[in-house]
């Protein structure tokens, strides 16, 4: 079911445009990320939402209600930032009191919902600290838990995680993902770091230049991108020289594969490849059609760097068991994964 | 070498702040003739006698009293004036933050006597007793530490993310009021503390506004009162100095012990 439907809204600051004909529905109990490189939109598609900034133009609907005109504080929306922004002269206990002051529960019913949000945030023995006493990551489940407790329609995450440092970041993400599910809230979290996008979202809304340019699951997105900014924003991807056939499917390497688009009458073309799906096998001189540039062992995969036909740079990502050391400049034959399907043409 | 050049530095810093105050101190409270200074002489002839004697002065005690309610009714006003200029501007259009930081160092730019001349010169034919009284000097003392007043109250703001707390607090549901007094002023605390010391300050050394004027505030009393009784004067001023310099020290450290950022970038 539908919960929030924003419908063509576009934004300008001045002369810059922020957003530019922007659409996103959100279902009830979803979470879905906006990943988007620096100034995309992201940010000013959820400072809208949240009604802190006003589109020129477009609707906003919650529930089939439109909320364009009601100010923050009536939308009954949580919040969180990414400098955590808890009260300083408040303890944690305190800072999650504060919004359920605001909407009038009463004092033993804030009592109890107070322990269940330090309970499930896991924060019970931080409940009397002030904010200067805690380190980055419990501020933020802090400032989360004050977000919950109003039991908002809406979770609204602006890149809650980017101050913190990578280990933290991580046990973070998978502790908000639980919560979103636990808590069944509705949640949209903007965020510049696709790993944390894939590994969150219900779905993914990947932006550029003011524009949603696909939303998706994040398998879909990564195995199916619908665009060329999509193919090389999400992971990794090689661009390699396709022909199309008179059929209309292409030829990548030794594969023949349908494309993102019909190929017209043998046109040239490049073929989007994961380095996943690439193969490299040692070979002879004379039937090899690349050379090994470098390879790198990541633990679990290699990946090898290697030049196609003297010009186009190609990466394989090898699973570390299978791989066979390369060297480099040892001449190898690439080819594509037998049961490759689809390609995306650029 | 970097160390070497930084306590050289530091040292050649503290010189210059320290044996002025020191040869002051020497002056009030030894009543020995630099002349005749010498190795045995130099601990003879020290007494607390010209402090006494300063405060055995019944106009000193008015002086410092008019002083006082000076300090603070213009921390009152400067606060009144600023204090909500300062939060709405940086909380809902930081784009006029650059114009008031501006506008607020525009009272340096005018002299005293041309600020006293004017407002004279206004109020004698229009309200002619407004500058009969000693307190017609707190509009000026206000407008003198504005710039000071105002920059302590926005680094405040800055230190604590005004804007984002506001916003954190709207989007919990809270009201405008509840937000400025439960949140914005209890974090601001430091800062208008920082605030009141700077105005304190300037309010306790303005001589300028107070002499053209006519009034007998504290330096005014003290400059008059350095002319008959040389050494009670400086013994006055340096206790004075002293005094001023704890009490902001106290009020710093209290500050910091319970966890508040005293801020006074921009100062």
């Amino acid at each position: 079911m539908t919960l929030v439907e924003m419908r063509n809204i576009r934004k300008y600051f001045g002369e810059s445009r922020a957003l530019t004909d922007f659409s996103l529905t959100v279902n009830s109990g979803e979470l879905v990320c906006l990943l988007g490189p620096s100034g995309c939109g992201k940010t000013t598609a959820l400072r809208i939402l949240a009604g802190f900034e006003r589109a020129d133009a477009g609707t906003i609907e919650v529930d089939s209600e439109s909320i364009g005109s009601v100010p923050v504080e009536k939308r009954n929306f949580g919040m969180v930032f990414q400098d955590y922004s808890l009260f300083p002269n408040m303890t944690a206990r305190q800072n999650i009191e504060f919004g359920l002051k605001s909407r009038k529960v009463s004092a033993t019913q804030r009592r109890t919902t107070i322990d269940r949000m330090l309970h499930i945030t896991d924060l019970g023995d931080q409940a009397d600290k002030f904010p200067h006493q805690m380190s980055g990551g419990q501020k933020q489940r802090v400032a989360l838990a004050r977000a919950i407790a109003t039991s908002p329609r809406v979770l609204l995450l602006d890149e809650p995680l980017s101050a913190l440092d990578a280990k933290v970041r991580e046990s973070l993400r998978e502790e908000i993902r639980h919560l979103q599910r636990e808590v069944g809230v509705t949640t949209v979290f903007v965020t510049h770091d696709q790993q944390e996008a894939l590994a969150i979202a219900d779905r993914v809304g990947v932006m550029s230049n003011g524009q949603l340019e696909q939303i998706a699951t994040p398998r879909e997105l990564y195995q199916n991108p619908q665009n060329s900014f999509v193919a090389k924003f999400i992971g990794t991807i090689n661009r390699i020289p396709a022909t199309s056939r008179t059929d209309g499917l292409w030829n990548v390497l030794d594969a023949i594969l349908t494309g993102s688009r019909a190929g017209t009458e043998l046109e040239h073309a490049d073929g989007g490849i994961r380095p996943e799906d690439i193969t490299v096998s040692a070979t002879h001189q004379e039937s090899a059609n690349a050379i090994i540039e470098d390879s790198s062992f990541l633990g679990p995969i290699t990946r090898v760097k290697l030049t196609l036909n003297g010009v186009t740079t190609v990466y394989a990502d090898l699973l570390s068991i299978n791989a066979t050391p390369f060297i480099p400049g040892q001449p190898v034959f690439v080819g594509v994964r037998s049961d490759l399907e689809n390609t995306i043409i650029f | 070498m970097t160390k070497v050049f930084k306590w050289g530095f530091l040292i050649v810093l503290a010189l210059f702040f320290v044996v002025p105050l020191l040869a002051m101190a020497r002056f009030a409270f030894q009543s020995v003739p630099v002349a005749l200074l010498t190795g045995e002489t130099w601990l003879k002839g020290w007494s607390i006698d010209p402090i006494i004697a300063a405060s055995t002065e019944p106009a000193m005690w008015t002086a410092a009293r008019t002083s006082a309610l000076l300090a603070v009714f213009t921390i009152i006003l400067t606060l009144v004036l600023l204090l909500p200029l300062a939060i709405v501007t940086e909380i809902k259009a930081p784009r006029m933050r650059p114009w008031l930081t501006a506008l607020t160092l525009l009272p340096w730019v005018v002299p005293p006597i041309a600020l006293v001349v004017g407002v004279s010169v206004t109020f004698r034919t229009g309200a002619p007793w407004f500058l009969a009284s000693v307190f017609s000097l707190v509009p000026f003392y206000a407008l003198w530490a504005m710039p000071f007043t105002y920059r302590a109250l926005d680094a405040g703001l800055q230190a604590i993310s005004a804007r984002t707390l506001y916003e954190a607090a709207r989007s919990t549901g809270a009201s405008f009021p509840t937000i400025i007094l439960r949140v914005i002023l209890p974090n601001m605390k430091a800062s208008i503390v920082a605030a009141a010391a700077l105005t304190t300050a300037l309010v306790l050394g303005e001589f300028a506004f107070a002499s053209l004027l006519l009034k007998e505030t504290l330096p005014t009393f003290m400059v008059n009162f350095q002319q008959s009784q040389a050494r009670a004067g400086l013994a006055l001023a340096l206790i004075i100095l002293i005094f001023t310099a704890l009490a902001i020290g106290i009020v710093v450290r209290t500050l910091r012990r319970r966890g508040l950022n005293v801020q006074t970038t921009g100062l």
